[in-house]
């Protein structure tokens, strides 16, 4: 039974006389207010480290799992954060005076007598006074040194015990991804040796006088977006792709913009070539060189002979002039200038035919730059390819499997895309071979053989180069196919007998390439 | 202490008038004139002194209902009106006889009947012969006002759910307002005043279950369990032998009254306030912060008169307890005879057969 506690009220009314002011309830909180503080700094701090440390073997163990350089000073700046997180969190967020009472109060059981004499602390009346009294004297009997300890639970230091356990091992324990990432490290470092080299070929290319400033523009965008590709690249594979995208975009702008110019050139040299007229012949000679000086000369040749010649001799060799100027037609300048020319011809008129001869000396001029512009284009084509060449080399010491796997993908789908390309440029009729940047790729098709395409239409052909060393575009080599076939069966039969397959099967696919030999 | 009573018949009255009328002027207006004064020491040293002899002779002669006498007390001291709920036989009656006994004060009981009627508590206006000279026959008629047993200081109301609703709503304006209107006429009843009904929950055929607006005006609803054996043995050895108990005089109606305003002087911190107030609110569904059960069962929550009657009890539990402050406790404690009768139950809730007191548990566990 609840009874009334009289002795509790007998210590309280015989000192209500006695002062019991708000200065000493301060000075009686003061004592555990500062034991609180350390005991929540405490607390706090050793919770906070805790915290951090579990953060941090996290990390630690997502380290072991993914590449991650940086994880150790990510795993120890977690566990400080969380130490100084709950020491700045635990002085900041510290009891007042008023918070004490109320904790004091739960933790002692006074029955929020405390925090009661806390709010009616000013209060001067006898029921306050006493109730005053009364807090004051339940405090008295405790002690802050005794009644509120410093020392961790025990459930915590277990919990903390695994804890700095777990960290330590997986601090000390070999990490597995080390290797990975020293790998990663020896490709960055290379793909920074590329970087540095492809900039300095556009330095080379940008201080080349021979090339266009239009063209050096269309490198050097090239090259840039390449450094680009090749500073985010996150393996070898993507480096190479990088490096083959870059390699076909210099070979499309070499076909495209400079192909037809010297096409026109051959043939409107090769009509000319095909005159009568020995200063045409000799025209149509130097068009074909590409010297300047030979063409000036013959073009001298040809004005000075034109005063000489009768009307109808005239209109012949306007004629063979404008024959050429439609086989030059894919050259709309050459064309055009020849045109011109054979119409001063016609004409007889000294002043016509010298602006005529200047403008095809122009038009030579432009078509003998589109050849150097294929000398500056062709120059960075090789140096990606020696690009490729040293990244699929170091790439073989530090990690050949997948690395070249890689690499053999990439190369063998940008052969075949040039592939493609050629076979377009052969169904107009002037088909040229695309290059493949193929390197060494997975399968066994990368053995440096040359495998003949012909143009499906017209007179053109394309090459699908596999193991060329460089990207240059090159003419179609004809390789038998009882050469080609024997190779492939050859490697077909090791490929068969170093496998697993079922014996009836191996005989099934010997026999496939035993037809196949048969055929030719 | 509990001495013999010689003359049991001079407390007890059953629906018996005040045998003289009652003079307007002579009723004790003492609590409503008088202001409050600061208690002082010696105030609630007598508090205690009082409080405690007061529980002692309750203790002495009602076995095994402590926590009914604590909350009785409660209920006293804070100067409101109980509900005592119990079946027959275990000492409702008796309790709130010893309690009359112990104070001196005026007490009646009005045992409710069905065919009890309104002026048989109230009071009527009656035809009196009055001394006169001037009239030949030397007296005159005069009506005079006959006062009920409501005009005494502890009114014992037994089995208050057999009087018909009219009935109970005559005690309605007494324990709210604390006057009686009769007539056109309005007087106080004397001060202090308490109501202390009594009803049986288990013969519920023929009974007016009291409606919630009166249920609202008693200050506690307390509930009479049944007593433990070792209790039983010692009803055994008080009750049957020759040698009747009866309650000692320990204080009177003054002293009372003083202990009232002396309690009502405790001091309650603000998160006390708040606290009760989060309590109170929770019985309420529509609450956001009422747990899942009251939402539930629960059709309408405690009024706002639960939560005076939890701070005024709480207050004086902190001093029954031996602090000059209230605590959570005290709120806890003194919620389940606050709430009970204030929480109105669904029909969800009374199928499912859950009361009250598990629905206030779930409050006081949750806030």
């Amino acid at each position: 039974m609840a009874t009334i506690a009289p002795s509790r009220i007998a210590k309280v009314l015989p000192g209500a006389s006695e002062p019991a002011s708000s200065e000493q309830l301060i000075a009686a909180l003061r004592p555990w207010r500062r034991k609180l503080t350390i005991q929540q700094v405490l607390g706090w701090g050793r919770a906070g480290l805790l915290t951090g440390l579990i953060l941090a073997s996290i990390l630690l163990l997502v380290s072991r799992l993914v590449p991650w350089a940086t994880a150790l000073y990510w795993a120890i700046g977690a566990a400080s954060t969380g130490l100084l997180c709950a020491l700045a969190l635990a002085l900041w967020l510290r009891p007042s005076l008023a918070g004490t009472a109320r904790i004091v109060d739960r933790r002692l059981a006074l029955h929020d007598r405390l925090s009661t004499a806390w709010e009616f602390q000013h209060q001067e009346s006898t029921l306050a006074t006493l109730q005053r009294r009364d807090a004051l004297i339940q405090l008295g009997k405790q002690a802050p040194t005794r009644s509120i300890s410093l020392r961790p639970r025990r459930s915590f230091l277990i919990i903390a015990g695994i804890v700095i356990i777990a960290f330590v091992l997986l601090l000390t324990l070999p990490n597995p991804m080390t290797a990975v990432l020293q790998q990663q490290a020896a490709f960055q470092a290379r793909i920074n040796k590329q970087i540095a080299a492809i900039e300095r070929l556009r330095n080379t290319i940008d201080h080349q006088t021979t090339t266009s400033p239009e063209e050096r523009k269309q490198i050097d965008q090239i090259l840039k977006s390449l450094e680009a590709q090749l500073s985010n690249a996150k393996n070898e594979t993507q480096a190479q792709q990088a490096l083959a995208q870059a390699q076909a975009k210099l070979s499309q702008l070499s076909n495209l913009q400079n192909t037809n110019k010297i096409l026109a050139n051959a043939a409107a040299s090769s009509a000319l070539q095909n005159s009568s007229n020995a200063a045409l012949q000799a025209l149509g000679q130097a068009l074909a060189n590409g010297d300047s000086k030979a063409l000036a000369s013959a073009l001298k040749n040809l004005a000075s002979q034109i005063s000489k010649l009768s009307p109808a001799q005239r209109a012949q060799l306007a004629q063979q002039l404008e024959q050429a100027a439609g086989q030059a037609s894919q050259d709309p300048t050459l064309s055009s200038a020849l045109h011109d020319l054979a119409k001063a011809v016609a004409s007889g008129n000294s002043s016509d035919i010298n602006a005529a001869t200047q403008e095809v000396e122009n038009a030579a001029s432009q078509t003998a730059s589109a050849t150097a512009n294929q000398g500056s284009i062709d120059q960075a084509s090789q140096s990606l390819q020696q690009a490729q060449d040293s990244l699929a080399q170091s790439g073989d010491g530090t990690n050949p499997g997948q690395a070249r796997q890689g690499q053999g993908q990439g190369q063998g789908q940008q052969g075949q895309g040039q592939g493609q390309q050629g076979q377009g440029q052969g169904q107009q009729g002037q088909g040229h071979g695309g290059s493949g940047g193929g390197n060494n790729n997975g399968n066994k098709q990368g053995n440096g053989e040359q495998v003949y395409v012909p143009g499906q239409i017209g007179s053109g052909s394309s090459s699908q180069t596999n193991g060329g060393n460089n990207g240059i575009v090159q003419p179609g080599q004809s390789v038998p196919f009882s050469q080609v076939i024997q190779e492939y069966t050859a490697m077909a039969h090791d490929a068969i007998d170093n496998s697993g397959i079922p014996l009836d099967l191996k005989d099934l696919v010997h026999g496939y390439f035993d037809t196949l030999e048969g055929q030719h | 202490m509990a001495k013999k009573s010689e003359n049991t018949s001079s407390v007890e009255k059953q629906l018996v008038a005040p045998q003289e009328t009652i003079d307007d002027d002579a009723i004790n207006h003492a609590s409503s004139e008088e202001a409050s004064t600061e208690p002082t020491v010696a105030d609630i040293t007598a508090f205690v002194e009082t409080a405690q002899k007061l529980e002692r002779e309750l203790t002495s002669i009602i076995v095994g209902q402590e926590r009914v006498i604590r909350e009785l007390l409660l209920a006293l001291l804070a100067g409101g009106h109980v509900l005592l709920e119990g079946v027959p036989g275990l000492g409702k009656t008796l309790l709130v006889r010893t309690l009359a006994d112990a104070l001196s004060l005026k007490f009646a009981r009005i045992q409710f009947t069905p065919d009890l009627m309104p002026a048989d508590i109230v009071g009527t206006t009656i035809v009196t012969e009055q001394a006169d000279d001037t009239m030949p026959s030397g007296s005159k008629r005069v009506f005079s006002f006959q006062p009920g047993p409501i005009f005494a200081n502890i009114v014992l109301a037994d089995e208050v759910n057999r009087a018909t609703p009219k009935t109970q709503s005559a005690l309605l304006e007494g324990m709210q307002e604390r006057t009686v209107s009769v007539g056109d006429t309005t007087r106080p009843l004397p001060s202090p005043f308490f109501v202390l009904a009594t009803q049986n929950p288990l013969e519920m055929e023929g009974t007016y279950p009291l409606p919630e607006a009166q249920l609202d005006r008693f200050l506690l609803k307390i509930l009479v369990n049944f007593p433990h054996a070792q209790d039983l043995m010692r009803i055994i050895d008080t009750t049957v032998g020759t040698q009747a108990l009866r309650a000692s005089k320990v204080a009177t109606g003054e002293q009372l009254t003083h202990m009232i305003e002396v309690a009502r002087a405790v001091p309650v911190a603000t998160h006390i306030k708040e606290y009760a107030v989060r309590l109170l609110l929770a019985t309420h569904p529509g609450n956001e912060d009422a747990p899942e059960k009251v939402r539930n069962f629960v059709r309408y929550g405690a009024s706002p008169r639960g939560l005076q009657a939890m701070i005024l009890t709480a207050k004086v539990r902190a001093l029954l307890e031996g602090r000059f402050n209230v605590s959570q406790e005290d709120v806890q404690a003194v919620a389940f005879p606050a709430l009970r009768h204030r929480i109105i139950l669904n029909f969800d809730g009374l199928a499912d057969g859950i009361t009250p007191e598990d629905l206030i548990k779930v409050i006081v566990e949750e806030i």
